[in-house]
C-alpha cells in the first residue's frame, strides 16, 4: 500500500528488474509452491535439532530446579533474562518497520515488511520463553495473571515491573500477531486461489478468512492496519521502557538509572534491524529475491543502525558521567569498576560491547560499505553479538558486585543446560521462519504491487524520460490528472 | 426496455446467490446480537454477566485442575495420649551436651517425643545460657544414619549383628576371662562425670591391674604438666576472663576452640560491652601465627612463626621482670608489641591473665611465670574450681601403645575416642590394637578405631542418656533423656558395671548416687529439672616454684625454626573431627576463611607471591581472579616426612611463614566401599587428616613444625561462601578506638549522621519520615526489631547453627555451596580493615533486615513477599513462583533460592538422585534420610524447590509467645521472646524484641545512640535490624595502616 502516487526520481527503485504484477506473484508465491530446496532442508532440520536441545534443556531445569543453571545466591538473574531483553529487543524492528514506517509513509518498508514482522512474532515468542521457564516453579506461573481466584483478596502485585511485563509483553505479541496477520490475508487468498491440490486450496482457504478481494475488504483491511499501526506505535516504544522498568526502578547500582527507558528503546531498534539485515540478506540470497529486497533496502536498514547505534552510544556515554557526575558510590563503583575497568572479572564484556556497539557501526557513514552486502551481513552478527552483552552487562556486572562486599559473586558462566536454553530458542526461532519461508509469502505481495507503479524500475524508467522532456507537462498530465 | 449490461455471469442469470451476495456486500451490522432487540442485555440468553462468570469459572477451573493434585499423607493420632504430650506444644528438659570432655549446660525442646532444638540453660553460671555451633548441631548427630543400631561383633573382614544384650556380655565375658591376667585399659576421652568415674573405679577394682587411660583428641597435657612443675596440681584453673582488664593470649583460641570456649566468651563479653556513660573496655593483645577467631576479635594482634611462641613467652617475661633473660627477637614489630603488651599487664597487675595455646610444657611452664608476676593467681587464675574438660596426658597413650605391643594389656575398652583418626602414628596404633585378644568400642558410630574393633557395643547419644558431668569442680551439669533410644544401644556405664558384676542399671545407679549425695530423691528431681547443681565458688590462688624456669627458658631457646612452618588449629564447626559427620557443622562456613566442607593451607599475602606467584595485594587482577574462582592452587607440605596436598587459601593476617591447616578433616574408613555407611555421607571427602601432621617433643604432642612446602600445579575447589573481605570504604560496620570515642562519642557515627541530614530535605529533620516521597505510615503495638553489638559479637558461628536447627535451613552440600547455593538465613560477614599483613577484623552477622521499605516487597510479581503489621518482612512460599527478582533486588543479599530439591519436598518426587556427584553431594541423602528427618522443626514449613526464602524473625516463636502473653494477659510477656540466634549467642551480641515497648532489650541496646547505627541506612529501605558500632581498645587509628605497608587500595 503506498499513498504516494508519485514518487521522486531522485529515490532508487525499490523493484529492480522489469516486473509486472504477474512476475511479481511468481517471484514470492512461486517458491510456495515448489519444493523447498536443500539447503532449506537443511536449515530446517538443524533448527529443529537446536530446538529439541532446547526442549531437553528446558526439561532438565524444570524437573530438577534452577540449580541447572550457574546463578547463584547474588546473581539471580544471567543469560535468562538476557537472552529475555535481547530477543525481545529484537522483536522491535518488526512493528517499528510495519507500524512507525507505515505511517511516516516509508513507502521502501514494503519489501522488508512482512519477514520483519514475522521475525517479531517469532523473536517475542522466542523472549517469552525465559521469564516463564526461569520461573522456579514453572507450574504455578498462572500465578501472575489477575484471575479471579479463591484465595480471598489475593491478587497480583501491581506494583512489580515483572508483572508490568506480563502485561506489556502479551499486548505487544497479540498486536504485532494481529497486523501481521491482517497484512497476509490478501496474499493467503492468492494462494489460494492458485492452489492446484484440494489441500492447499483448503488450509490457505482457512487461513485466507475468506479473502474475497472486494472493495469492501480493502477498505477494512487499509482501516484496520491504520488503527493497528496506531496501536502498535505506542507499543513499539512502551514494551521496550517497561522492560528496562525491571531494572529502572529496583535498587541495584547499575540498573536504578532513569535513562533506561529510551536508552533500550533504541537500542532494541538497533538491534531488531541488525537481525532483520541478517535474516534478509539470507533470504534474498537463498529464495532469489534480490529485485524486491534491494540494495537501496539494506541501505535504508543500516542508515538506521547507524542512528540507533549512535543514540546508543550516547546513552553509555551519558550512563557514565551521570555515574560519575551523580557521586553515588556505589553506582560509580559499578561503572567504573565492574564494568570500565578491563581488569576486573567482567571488564571485557563492557569493552566487548562498547566495540560492538558504538565503534563498529560507524562504519555506516561510509555509503559504499553501507551498500556492501558483506560488510552489512557481518556487522548485523556483530551488532546482535554487541547487543547480547549490553543486558549481559546491565545484568551481571551491575548485580554480581553490588552493596555488600560480603556477598560479591565468584565468577559466573553459564552451565550447559543455559547455554542450551538459548540455543533452543534460537531453534524455535528459526524452525518457526524456515516455516514461514516455506509456506507464507515472505515478502507482501499486495504491497508490493501497490508501490510497483511508482516505484519499480522499470516503471520509474519509463517515467524519468517524460519527466526529463517536460516537468511541468509532465506535472500537469501525470500526477494532476491521476488525482 | 432498456439494454442489460451485465458485468459477470451471475449478473447475467440473477441468481439468487448472486443477488444476495450484491445486496450485502455493503451492509453494515452492527452487533452479532440479534436476541437483542430491545430486551436489553440482561435478558438475552448469554448475558454479559455470564460471560464473565463462564470465563472466569474456567480460567479458575482450568487453574484448579493443573494445580490441585496432593499426594495424600496420612497421620494417626495417638490412641493413647501419653503424658506430658501435647501434640503441637513443645516440652523442654535441662540437660547437658557432653563430647569428648567438654559439657555445656542446656534445655532441649522436646516436639511430639522427638528433641529438635538445643538451646542454652540460663541457670547454668558457667555457660549462662550461651551454647556453642557444635553443641546446637549436635541434635543433628542424634539422627545421623551412620550411627550404629544394635551391638556388633567381628567376623571376617565385616562385623555381624550380636543379638542381644546378654549374648553380648557372654561374648566379653568369654573373651576377658581368656586373658586373664593381662591388664585391660579403658581408653576414653576425658571424662568428668562423677558417677561416670566411679562406675571406673568400680570397674578397675574388679579387674585388678587394668588401668583408664583418658586421651583427648588435641592434647592440653603440656598445660597440666607445667602446672604439676609450677604448682604442684596436674590439673588446670578455671580461667575468670570477666575479672581481667587485660587479656593476652599467646596463641590461645579461647573464643573458639580453647578448653572452654563458651564459658570464656560468656566471661570475655563481660568486659567487652560499652556503655554510653563511662565507656570501658579490657584490653585483648593477641600473638599467633595464624589468624584465630580469637585473635580476630583482639584489640591489638601481633604475628610470629609458631617456633617463636616460646620466644615471645620468654621476652614478654623478661621485660616484666622475670628472672629470664630475654631471647633475640628480630621483627621490630613483634619486640614492639611485646613492649607494649609488658606495659600494660604492668598497668594492670591483679586484672591481668595470659593464657597460652601451646602444648610445649616449657612455654606453659614460662606463661605460668608471667601470670604469677602480674598477680594472675587468685582473681583471674582461681585454682579453687578446676577446668575438669582436658584431662589426659600425652605419655600415657604412648606407654599404652607399647603395652599393647608388648603384650602387658590384653584387652582394650575404647569409649568416647578415636585415636586410629587422631593419633598422630595412626598405623602403630591400629597395628598394636590389632594385635589384642579383646578389643570393644563403645562409640556409636563405625568410626576409625571401632572399626578395628572385635566387638562393638555403641553407647546412647546424649540425647537419649543420663548422665552427668563436672566441667568445672563444683558446678554439675545434669543429663536426662528427651528420647527413647532410638537403636539397641546400652549406655557405656550400664556396661561397666555389668562386667563389674554390679547387676543395676546406670539409670538406677546415677539416680541413687544423686539422691546419696543431694540428700532425697526430690532435691535430684528438683536438679535434673535445672539441669544444674552449683556449690558456692571459692577463689582461690596456688603458690608458684620457679624452680624449673631456667630450665625451661633453655629448652625454649634450642627451638627449631625453619622458613616454612605448619601450625595446626580446630575449627569452630568441626573441631576434633568427632562431628565431622554433621552437615550442619560441614555446611558451617568458618569464620576466618568462610570455606565449609574443607580444610586447607592457609597462607598469608606475602607468602603466596612467592610460593603461589599470585600478588593479591598489588596485583588487581590477580587479586580478583583468585577471588572469583573457587578453584585454588594445591601445594603439597611435607612435615617429618609425611605429605599431604591442599589447596592454598591466601588470608591476611597470618605470619608470613606459617602454613595454618585445620584438624578435623579427612575422616576414613578402612573399608573404602563402605565409607558413605560407616564413616558417613558428609564426612567421607571432606578435607584431608592433618593429625599426621602433629609431631612430639618427648613428652607432649606439639601442634605446629618445620615444614616444607611447594607448589603441585594442580587445582582444587574450595566452596567460599564470602569471597572477599574488604568494605571497600562502605557504610556497612563503622568502627572506632576507644580513646576516640571516649574524647567523642558522635564521631564514630559522624559519616551517617552526616548522610542523613544531606538526604533529609531542607527545614525537615526526620530522615525516615521525610527522606522519601511516599508516606509514612504509622506503626502502633509491636514493631519487632534487633540490634547487634559488633563489639561482643565475636563470630563463633553458634547462632548460624541455631538458625539452621530452628528453621530447618537446608544443609545443600560442597557443590551446591561453592555455586554460592547455600541456604543459611543468617550468614557472619567478616571483613578485613587496615593493614594486609596484619589486618582488623570485624565480625558481622547479616540477616533479613525486615526492612520497612523493603526493596523486595515492590517487586514481586505475585506479593509473595509482603510486610506485616509488626514490621516483618513476610515470605508466603505457597504463593511463590521463584522470579528472584526479590533476591536481585535485596541490598543486603540475604534471600535464599532453593535451587534444587534439597529436603525431598519436591513437586516432582524423588527426581534428584541422578544428579548426586555432579550437581550435589551424598549429603542431600543424608539430610533426607527418614531418621535425620526427625530434625526437623515441625513449626516450620519445609521449603519446596523453587521458592526463596529468608529469615523471618523466628515468626513461629513470636507467635507462640504473643500466644502466651495473651492467655496470661499479660502484655510484658512479649519481652521474654528470643529469636534462635539471641538464644544461642554466648555473648549477648544480638537482642530482640518490640522496638515500641521502651523496656524491651532491643530498645535497651538501641538506647546507645552514639553507637546504634542501620547498614545502607541511604538507601531508605529502613531496616528493622540495627547495628552498634565497634570500639576497640586500641592506640591504633582503626583502619589505616601502619607506618610502612602494602597497598591495600588493591581491592
Amino acid at each position: 500500500m503506498s499513498l504516494l502516487k508519485y514518487e521522486s526520481q531522485q529515490r532508487e527503485p525499490l523493484v529492480d528488474g522489469n516486473k509486472d504484477y504477474h512476475q511479481i506473484t511468481e517471484d514470492i508465491i512461486g517458491p510456495i509452491e515448489m519444493k523447498p530446496s536443500r539447503l532449506w532442508y537443511i536449515g530446517f532440520y538443524i533448527s529443529v535439532a537446536l530446538l529439541m536441545f532446547g526442549v531437553y534443556s528446558i526439561y532438565r531445569e524444570v524437573t530438577y530446579g534452577i540449580g541447572q543453571w550457574n546463578l547463584n545466591k547474588t546473581i539471580g538473574w544471567g543469560w535468562d533474562i538476557t537472552n529475555f531483553v535481547w530477543w525481545v529487543g529484537i522483536g522491535h524492528a518488526g512493528t517499528l518497520i510495519s507500524a512507525i514506517l507505515l505511517l511516516f509513509r516509508q513507502g521502501w518498508r514494503t519489501g522488508v515488511n512482512r519477514a520483519a514482522e514475522a521475525m517479531t512474532i517469532f523473536a517475542v515468542m522466542c523472549a517469552g520463553q525465559f521469564p516463564i521457564w526461569h520461573m522456579g516453579r514453572v507450574w504455578m506461573a498462572f500465578f501472575v495473571l489477575p484471575y479471579p481466584n479463591s484465595r480471598g483478596p489475593l491478587w497480583v502485585n501491581f506494583n512489580s515491573p515483572l508483572l508490568w511485563d506480563v502485561f506489556a509483553i502479551s499486548t505487544y505479541f497479540t498486536v504485532s500477531l494481529l497486523f501481521w496477520y491482517s497484512g497476509l490475508l490478501p496474499d493467503f487468498a492468492t494462494v489460494r486461489d492458485r492452489a492446484k491440490t484440494k489441500f492447499r486450496k483448503m488450509m490457505y482457504g482457512v487461513a485466507a478468512f475468506g479473502w474475497t478481494g472486494s472493495t469492501k475488504h480493502w477498505q477494512r483491511h487499509e482501516s484496520l492496519s491504520l488503527v493497528l499501526a496506531g496501536l502498535s506505535t505506542p507499543l513499539v516504544l512502551s514494551v521496550h521502557t517497561i522492560v528496562s522498568f525491571d531494572f529502572a526502578t529496583s535498587v541495584i547500582p547499575g540498573w536504578h538509572t532513569t535513562i533506561f527507558p529510551p536508552y533500550f528503546v533504541a537500542g532494541a531498534i538497533f538491534s531488531g534491524f541488525a537481525m532483520v539485515q541478517t535474516l534478509l540478506i539470507v533470504v534474498r540470497k537463498v529464495m532469489n529475491l534480490q529485485d524486491y529486497i534491494t540494495l537501496g533496502h539494506i541501505e535504508a536498514m543500516n542508515k538506521v543502525i547507524v542512528l540507533t547505534g549512535s543514540i546508543v552510544g550516547c546513552a553509555y556515554l551519558t550512563e557514565l558521567f551521570i555515574a560519575w557526575y551523580g557521586q553515588n558510590p556505589y553506582e560509580w563503583y559499578a561503572f567504573s569498576q565492574n564494568r570500565a575497568n578491563i581488569f576486573t572479572p567482567y571488564g571485557w564484556s563492557y569493552w566487548l560491547m562498547m566495540f560492538c556497539n558504538v565503534v563498529s557501526p560507524q562504519l555506516f557513514w561510509s555509503r559504499k560499505l553501507r551498500r556492501n552486502i558483506t560488510v552489512t551481513f557481518f556487522m548485523s552478527i556483530i551488532v546482535n553479538i554487541g547487543m547480547w552483552y549490553e543486558r549481559f552487562v546491565i545484568i551481571v556486572t551491575s548485580v554480581y558486585r553490588d552493596f555488600l562486599p560480603s556477598s560479591w559473586s565468584t565468577y559466573y558462566s553459564p552451565s550447559i543446560w543455559e547455554i542450551g536454553f538459548y540455543l533452543g530458542t534460537f531453534g524455535l526461532f528459526f524452525t518457526c521462519f524456515f516455516l514461514f519461508a516455506k509456506y507464507f509469502p515472505v515478502i507482501a505481495v499486495s504491497e508490493i504491487k501497490a508501490i510497483l507503479k511508482t516505484s519499480g524500475e522499470n516503471y520509474k524508467a519509463k517515467m524519468t524520460d517524460i519527466e526529463k522532456s517536460d516537468a511541468e507537462k509532465f506535472y500537469i498530465e501525470k500526477v494532476e490528472h491521476a488525482h | 426496455m432498456n439494454k442489460k449490461y451485465w458485468q459477470n455471469f451471475g449478473d447475467l442469470t440473477e441468481s439468487e446467490r448472486f443477488q444476495q451476495a450484491s445486496q450485502n456486500e455493503f451492509q453494515e451490522e452492527l452487533l452479532p446480537l440479534a436476541e437483542l432487540d430491545g430486551k436489553g442485555m440482561l435478558d438475552t440468553p448469554t448475558p454479559r454477566r455470564d460471560f464473565l462468570k463462564y470465563l472466569g469459572f474456567s480460567t479458575a477451573a482450568a487453574a484448579l485442575a493443573a494445580s490441585c493434585e496432593m499426594p495424600v499423607k496420612k497421620s494417626v493420632p495417638y490412641l493413647n495420649m501419653p503424658d506430658n504430650v501435647i501434640p503441637g506444644v513443645a516440652n523442654y528438659y535441662a540437660s547437658t551436651y557432653v563430647n569428648g570432655g567438654d559439657a555445656i549446660s542446656v534445655v532441649v525442646k522436646q516436639r511430639d517425643g522427638r528433641p529438635v532444638k538445643i538451646e542454652g540453660n540460663e541457670l547454668s553460671s558457667i555457660t549462662k545460657g550461651g551454647t556453642s555451633a557444635q553443641a546446637q548441631a549436635s541434635v543433628l548427630d542424634l539422627y545421623d544414619p551412620t550411627r550404629l543400631r544394635h551391638p556388633l561383633q567381628k567376623s571376617g573382614e565385616d562385623f555381624k549383628e550380636v543379638p542381644s544384650f546378654d549374648a553380648f556380655d557372654k561374648l566379653v565375658g568369654t573373651a576377658v576371662a581368656g586373658i586373664a591376667g593381662k591388664a585391660i585399659v579403658l581408653l576414653t576421652s576425658t571424662i568428668n562425670s562423677p558417677s561416670t568415674l566411679q562406675i571406673i573405679s568400680e570397674f578397675l577394682a574388679k579387674y585388678p591391674g587394668s588401668r583408664h587411660v583418658q586421651y583427648d583428641a588435641v592434647s592440653y597435657s603440656g598445660m597440666l604438666l607445667a602446672n604439676e612443675i609450677t604448682y604442684g596440681k596436674k590439673a588446670i584453673p578455671s580461667y575468670q576472663f570477666d575479672n581481667a582488664k587485660t587479656i593476652v593470649s599467646l596463641g590461645a583460641d579461647f573464643l573458639g576452640t580453647w578448653l572452654s570456649p563458651v564459658e570464656f566468651s560468656k566471661q570475655y563479653s563481660v568486659n567487652r560491652k560499652v556503655k554510653s556513660k563511662k565507656p570501658e573496655l579490657s584490653r585483648h593483645i593477641h600473638f599467633e601465627s595464624m589468624m584465630s577467631l580469637t585473635g580476630s576479635n583482639a584489640d591489638d594482634r601481633f604475628t610470629h612463626k609458631p617456633s617463636q611462641t616460646g620466644a615471645v613467652a620468654l621476652a614478654l617475661l623478661a621485660k616484666l621482670g622475670g628472672a629470664v633473660s630475654a631471647p633475640a627477637i628480630s621483627d621490630a614489630k613483634l619486640v614492639k608489641g611485646i613492649e607494649k603488651t609488658a606495659a600494660v599487664l604492668n598497668a594492670s597487675k591483679g586484672a591481668a591473665l595470659v593464657v597460652c595455646g601451646s602444648n610445649d610444657v616449657n612455654i606453659q611452664v614460662i606463661v605460668n611465670a608471667i601470670n604469677d608476676i602480674i598477680g594472675a593467681n587468685g582473681t583471674t587464675i582461681n585454682w579453687g574450681a578446676t577446668n575438669n574438660t582436658r584431662k589426659g596426658t600425652d605419655a600415657e597413650i604412648v606407654q599404652l601403645i607399647a603395652d599393647m605391643n608388648s603384650g602387658a594389656v590384653g584387652g582394650l575398652f575404647v569409649y568416647d575416642c578415636n585415636p586410629a583418626y587422631t593419633y598422630s602414628e595412626s598405623k602403630k596404633f591400629t597395628d598394636a590394637l590389632a594385635k589384642l585378644p579383646v578389643s570393644v568400642s563403645f562409640n556409636g558410630t563405625m568410626d576409625e578405631t571401632t572399626e578395628q574393633c572385635k566387638f562393638i557395643l555403641p553407647s546412647h547419644h546424649w540425647l537419649e542418656s543420663w548422665g552427668d558431668a563436672e566441667p568445672k569442680t563444683g558446678y554439675i551439669s545434669l543429663l536426662q533423656p528427651t528420647i527413647n533410644p532410638l537403636f539397641k544401644t546400652r549406655p557405656f556405664q550400664t556396661s561397666l558395671l555389668k562386667w563389674a558384676a554390679n547387676t543395676s542399671d546406670y539409670e538406677t545407679y546415677y539416680k541413687n548416687f544423686w539422691a546419696a549425695k543431694l540428700g532425697s530423691l526430690t532435691s535430684w528431681d528438683q536438679a535434673i529439672q535445672d539441669g544444674v547443681i552449683e556449690t558456692a565458688a571459692t577463689t582461690a590462688g596456688a603458690t608458684f616454684n620457679a624452680g624449673s624456669l631456667a630450665a625451661a627458658a633453655s629448652k625454649i631457646a634450642a627451638t627449631k625454626s625453619a622458613a616454612t612452618e605448619v601450625v595446626l588449629y580446630q575449627k569452630v564447626s568441626v573441631g576434633t573431627g568427632s562431628q565431622a559427620n554433621n552437615p550442619w557443622l560441614q555446611e558451617l562456613p568458618d569464620p576466618i576463611s568462610k570455606v565449609t566442607w574443607d580444610n586447607y593451607a592457609m597462607v598469608s599475602p606475602e607468602m603466596a607471591k612467592t610460593l603461589l606467584t599470585l600478588d593479591v595485594m598489588n596485583n588487581q587482577r590477580q587479586a580478583d581472579a583468585y577471588e572469583v574462582h573457587p578453584e585454588k592452587p594445591v601445594v603439597k607440605i611435607t612435615v617429618n616426612g609425611k605429605s599431604l596436598e591442599l589447596p592454598a587459601l591466601i588470608i591476611p593476617g597470618l605470619n608470613s611463614s606459617t602454613i595454618a591447616i585445620a584438624l578435623g578433616y579427612g575422616r576414613q574408613s578402612a573399608n573404602k566401599d563402605q565409607i558413605l555407611d560407616r564413616t558417613g555421607r558428609a564426612a567421607a571427602g571432606a578435607g584431608k587428616n592433618a593429625y599426621p601432621f602433629v609431631t612430639t617433643d618427648g613428652s607432649t604432642f606439639l601442634y605446629s613444625a618445620v615444614a616444607t612446602v611447594e607448589k603441585t600445579g594442580e587445582t582444587y575447589p574450595l566452596a567460599q561462601t564470602q569471597v572477599h573481605g574488604f568494605t571497600e570504604g562502605r557504610p556497612v560496620i563503622y568502627e572506632t578506638n576507644l580513646s576516640s570515642y571516649i574524647a567523642d562519642p558522635k564521631a564514630v557515627l559522624a559519616e551517617p549522621t552526616h548522610e542523613r541530614a544531606i538526604l533529609t530535605p531542607e527545614g525537615k529533620t526526620d530522615y525516615v519520615k521525610d527522606g522519601t516521597m511516599y508516606p509514612d505510615f504509622v506503626k502502633p503495638g509491636i514493631k519487632w526489631g534487633m540490634s547487634i553489638d559488633l563489639n561482643t559479637c565475636t563470630g563463633c558461628s553458634a547462632c548460624v547453627v541455631a538458625c539452621t536447627a530452628e528453621n530447618n535451613v537446608s544443609v545443600v552440600g560442597k557443590i551446591q555451596v561453592q555455586r554460592a547455593h547455600e541456604m543459611h538465613w543468617l550468614r557472619i560477614d567478616r571483613y578485613f580493615t587496615g593493614d594486609l599483613e596484619n589486618p582488623d577484623v570485624v565480625f558481622q552477622p547479616m540477616l533479613c533486615q525486615h526492612c520497612d521499605n523493603a526493596p523486595c516487597e515492590n517487586v514481586c510479581p505475585v506479593a509473595a513477599t509482603n510486610h506485616s503489621s509488626e514490621g516483618l518482612n513476610q515470605m508466603t512460599y505457597n504463593r511463590c513462583i521463584g522470579t528472584r527478582y526479590c533476591a536481585n533486588n535485596c541490598p543486603y543479599k540475604v534471600r535464599r533460592f532453593n535451587w534444587l530439591d534439597y529436603n525431598g519436598s519436591d513437586s516432582f518426587a524423588d527426581n534428584q538422585q541422578s544428579l548426586i556427584g555432579t550437581d550435589t553431594n551424598e549429603v542431600i541423602n543424608h539430610m533426607n534420610d527418614e531418621l535425620t528427618r526427625m530434625v526437623l522443626n515441625p513449626d516450620v514449613t519445609v521449603r519446596g524447590r523453587g521458592v526463596i526464602e529468608k529469615c523471618s524473625f523466628c515468626v513461629q516463636r513470636l507467635q507462640e509467645n504473643k500466644l502466651e502473653a495473651k492467655k496470661q494477659q499479660d502484655p510484658t510477656l512479649v519481652r521474654n521472646v528470643k529469636t534462635a540466634c539471641m538464644q544461642a549467642c554466648p555473648t549477648n551480641a544480638i537482642n530482640f524484641g518490640n522496638v515500641n515497648d521502651k523496656e524491651s532489650e532491643v530498645s535497651k541496646a538501641r538506647a546507645d545512640e552514639s553507637r546504634h547505627f542501620y547498614v545502607l541506612e541511604q538507601l531508605h529501605v529502613l531496616p528493622n535490624v540495627s547495628y552498634l558500632a565497634k570500639i576497640r581498645n586500641t592506640d591504633r587509628q582503626i583502619g589505616v595502616e601502619e607506618e610502612h605497608g602494602a597497598a591495600t587500595e588493591a581491592h
